[in-house]
């Protein structure tokens, strides 16, 4: 295997693993409130599309990925009403909002099928940083979005660890009566946890078409939203663990186009099922060990509040 | 002034859910003309386009039945695991395993009579699914592995399984290049029923008829529906809480498993990798509309076989026929909406007396 196969594939593993972790922290966020949201792969949908049109109309990539967040926390708000306001299912409405935004991003791009980008997010240019053999081409020539990505996950990890937004935010997905005993609105934090959330995937989606490959085509998110929910569980909901498992899935992404030129003879399709397998071996650690300690997961992950109910 | 809070009816509305439900279709067909004029198409004649292909004539009809059946049992599936509160978002999944085991029953089986070969494929595709729905189920059972994520990480690998064989070992020589599993013989496939139609509607209206009775008429069901909303008094009734999931959910898959096999034997005559399409998740909604009965499975089955038909049809005038896609999420959307006022009223809470009244 040469050097230079060698850095490209480390290369794309830190780019494949950036698109995962953008949507994998907006689910982390919003399951740390409370909130399942099943929705990642439609949100994904609706911003590729989203950065994809604006991109065409306005020739401006930043713009187009700002549209494509401001679009996804929208689009995830929807999910946010009818669970968090009206209590429905969290399953129901999350898989709907996938199913929904899938069809949606295909009923708005249709005409922009095969259209060439009016813009693209250019890698940045680090000047005598990128000429660094290994470290220049594997961490300072990506896309903005490679370091969008890191800096969110820092700030996330900030914010639930070390605020009281973020304390309390965690304790909307604890134990929410006692969030609102302490005088915070469960509704507002768990809202904008998810719309928190519905940005970074559209982010995450808009890194596809602004990026990684500048154009749209229906389906192009390619089940990477359920990676990132499986992303959420291998990291057990700490933004640092789901980090290393996202330059770990990632860099599977990018390994299964290269698998030939190692000389591996393995399908690339067999390879592409081990986030998932690894992703249930973990869920099954997590749980024996939850009969010994506290478990990882939010408690209330999944349960609808109502204050007159509570 | 005051604001505005949702206060639970000590009783649920007479007639709520199919009200809910039809004005969850109502606002869907309206969002629905507003998007299509927005998108400077007729939108009345697209709707018109839409009813005439699927209900509009006996051909139309046995399209929309065809697209119904596994739309019901993918939907009966999920709605077997909801009745005792458990999810299973692996019916997707479990319709590929089921139509992988019938096709490979159908590989092997060449030569059988025709009844024969086609009865074990059905039976493999049950066994199939049920496989699939098996590891999450022990592990629930066992371990308390939550079902949610264990059936849909299972959908990726079996969609990567299927994906394996069409690309590998089953990939058709004649092909010319294209992943397709070659086209099934011709005692493999399912008989016609009328048109379109085959009889695999005959078997999916059998089967939600036959677990409706069992859900409501035995010991069995009973015992569902108490540890489905009470694990505490289920065990105080010394039901088995562990057995029951386990049972619930591999049963689950076994149905998702047999949509697979019919959709494969009737409908899709090959292994291609879109041979779900989508009808494992389209089952989640079909429950949650029918909040979780058979009855209500096989109605809302029949209306998304209808929207789907409906959607493809449209192609020809130019309209993506996504169209359907939105319209059976908006629908789901609408009745969610609708369906909270069934259980809860409305009332107005003052600033002073935050009581509520």
């Amino acid at each position: 295997m040469s050097e230079a196969s060698m850095i490209g594939l480390l290369s794309a593993a830190v780019s494949f693993g950036a698109l995962l972790y953008l949507a994998a922290l907006g689910e982390l966020i919003s399951e740390k409130a409370g909130i399942l949201n099943l929705g990642v792969e439609g949100m994904m949908a609706v911003g590729a599309v989203t950065g994809f049109m604006v991109a065409l109309e306005t020739e401006n990539a930043w713009v187009a990925l700002l549209a494509a967040m401001l679009v996804g926390a929208l689009f995830a708000l929807i999910h946010g009403f009818f669970t968090v306001v009206l209590g429905a299912e969290q399953v129901v409405s999350g898989l709907s909002l996938t199913i929904l935004g899938l069809g949606a991003s295909a009923f708005v791009g249709k005409n922009a099928v095969g259209k060439p980008s009016g813009a693209v997010l250019a890698s940045v240019d680090w000047g005598p940083l990128s000429d660094i053999p290994w470290a220049g081409p594997i961490l300072f020539s990506q896309s903005p979005l490679v370091y969008f990505a890191i800096l969110a996950g820092l700030a996330a990890a900030f914010v639930l660890t070390r605020t009281s937004t973020g304390l309390a935010l965690r304790g909307a997905g604890e134990s929410a009566s006692t969030v609102d005993a302490a005088g915070h609105s469960v509704v507002r934090l768990r809202l904008g946890a998810i719309a928190t959330g519905g940005a970074l995937a559209g982010a995450s989606g808009a890194y596809l078409t602004l990026s990684l490959t500048p154009q749209w085509t229906e389906g192009v998110t390619a089940g990477r939203g359920w990676i990132a929910v499986a992303l959420v569980i291998f990291g057990a909901w700490r933004p640092g663990r789901c980090a290393v498992g996202a330059l770990l899935f990632g860099g599977l992404l990018a390994l299964k186009s290269r698998l030939q030129t190692f000389g591996v003879d393995l399908s690339p399709i067999l390879l592409s099922m081990i986030p998932y397998l690894l992703t249930i071996g973990v869920l099954i650690v997590i749980s024996i060990r939850a009969r010994h300690r506290p478990s990882s997961a939010p408690a209330a992950l999944g349960q609808a509040y109502r204050r007159e109910e509570r | 002034m005051g604001r505005l809070v949702l206060v639970r009816r000590d009783q649920v509305l007479q007639g709520g859910q199919p009200l809910a439900f039809l004005i969850g279709i109502f606002s869907a067909l309206l969002i629905g003309i507003l998007l299509l004029a927005v998108s400077g198409h007729d939108a009345l004649a697209v709707y018109e386009r839409m009813f005439d292909a699927s209900i509009g004539s006996s051909k139309a009809w046995s399209l929309t039945l065809n697209r119904a059946v596994p739309l019901g049992l993918a939907g009966l599936a999920v709605a077997v695991a909801g009745r005792m509160g458990l999810w299973n978002i692996g019916a997707e999944g479990q319709i590929l395993a089921g139509a992988m085991m019938a096709a490979w029953v159908a590989r092997i089986g060449e030569s059988w009579p025709s009844p024969l070969l086609i009865t074990v494929m059905l039976l493999a595709a049950v066994l199939g699914g049920a496989l699939l729905g098996l590891g999450p189920a022990v592990a629930r059972a066992q371990i308390g592995v939550n079902e949610i994520i264990t059936t849909l990480m299972l959908n990726e690998v079996a969609l990567r399984m299927l994906q394996w064989l069409i690309h590998g070992p089953w990939k058709d020589p004649e092909s010319r290049g294209f992943p397709l599993a070659p086209i099934l013989p011709e005692g493999a496939r399912l008989p016609g029923l009328f048109q379109q139609a085959h009889w695999g509607a005959v078997i999916a209206l059998l089967v939600i008829i036959l677990f409706g009775l069992v859900a409501s008429r035995t010991a069995w069901g009973y015992e569902l529906r108490v540890a489905g909303s009470s694990g505490a008094t289920a065990l105080y009734a010394g039901i088995s809480l562990k057995r029951k999931i386990l049972t619930v959910l591999v049963l689950s898959g076994g149905i998702a498993g047999l949509a697979g096999g019919i959709e494969l034997s009737g409908s899709s005559d090959r292994i291609v990798e879109g041979i779900s399409g989508g009808y494992g998740f389209a089952g989640i909604i079909v429950a949650a509309l029918a909040l979780m009965r058979p009855s209500g499975v096989a109605a809302v089955a029949l209306l998304f076989g209808a929207v789907q038909v409906g959607g493809l049809s449209i192609q020809t005038m130019g309209v993506s026929s996504s169209v359907s896609t939105i319209l059976q999420a908006l629908i789901l959307f609408g009745a969610i909406g609708a369906g909270v006022f069934s259980r809860y009223s409305v009332k107005r809470v003052s600033k002073e007396n935050q009581e509520v009244q």
